[in-house]
């Protein structure tokens, strides 16, 4: 289990990135009023078929052939601890368009990982596979933040 | 975490796109497993990439990799040369990742306590 949903943000990220996306939205949503943390990432990876989505979310994925195609222990990982914090996780793939991945949980359960280092997480992301758009959003009530990979970096422009 | 915390993110990843894939003298590899990942890998990159920015390390480029299969060791770092040398140094903590900048990014030095393997070719 790790101890930040950044944590397992990141190990998303780089299924996505094993899978080949070559675009990754990554967005964190706090409702106080509802109670509800909702963490939803979306590539455009090679995706999974229905055996190999089954077998990343029993977290029996770590067999030398799966293996290679990134699926390990993540999945199954965010799924437990969405549970374990009143939510559930909901996957749904399509081989050779991409994965969504929609962890809902309760924001005041006692268990829930606090958000941890986002920032960290992209940077991380972001500097290791610069060719790949990442696209992050993080609401939290009212507030929004946005990083956009494609328009926030210093790419060229037309002057 | 905060907002505040985030924007800064931006000023960061501009300055990191410099490490972009080239021709670059190093490259470092980071093992970001799920268990290099609950090992601290992250904040282990993170930790060496502000110690390269803040050196103005121009010759470095970092990578990233999934499971390696040597669970008890990580967080692992690979430092590639162009050359063909590869060393890898095991179970890295925040000081440790600050040397290998210091010593084997900027001066060429292997961190002889904390490799455990060194490729030559």
């Amino acid at each position: 289990m790790h101890e930040e949903l950044s944590l397992h943000i990141l190990d998303l990220g780089m299924n996505s990135l094993a899978a080949g996306a070559t675009a990754i939205q990554i967005r964190v949503s706090e409702d106080l009023a509802r109670d509800r943390l909702g963490l939803f990432l979306r590539d455009n990876g090679r995706g999974m078929d229905r055996a190999a989505l089954a077998r990343a979310l029993r977290g029996r994925g770590s067999t030398k052939a799966s293996r290679r195609n990134g699926f390990g222990l993540g999945l199954a990982f965010l799924r437990q601890t969405a549970e374990t914090c009143g939510g559930r996780l909901r996957v749904a793939s399509l081989p050779g368009r991409g994965t969504a991945v929609a962890a809902r949980m309760r924001l005041s359960h006692v268990d829930r990982p606090p958000l941890g280092d986002l920032a960290g997480t992209v940077r991380a992301l972001a500097a290791a596979a610069p060719s790949v758009r990442f696209r992050v959003e993080r609401r939290r009530g009212a507030e929004t933040f946005s990083f956009d990979s494609l328009t926030d970096l210093n790419l060229p422009e037309f002057a | 975490m905060n907002l505040d915390e985030l924007k800064k993110l931006k000023e960061k990843a501009q300055r990191q796109v410099s490490l972009r894939e080239g021709h670059k003298k190093y490259r470092v590899v980071f093992s970001m497993g799920t268990s290099g990942i609950a090992a601290g890998a992250r904040d282990i990159m993170t930790t060496m990439l502000d110690e390269i920015d803040k050196r103005g390390l121009d010759d470095v480029e970092v990578a990233i990799t999934g499971e390696i299969g040597l669970v008890d060791a990580e967080p692992i770092i690979r430092v590639e040369e162009a050359s063909g040398e590869q060393v890898t140094y095991a179970k890295v903590n925040a000081a440790d990742a600050r040397k290998i900048v210091t010593e084997h990014l900027e001066k060429g030095k292997i961190v002889e306590g904390l490799a455990v393997g060194k490729v030559k070719e």
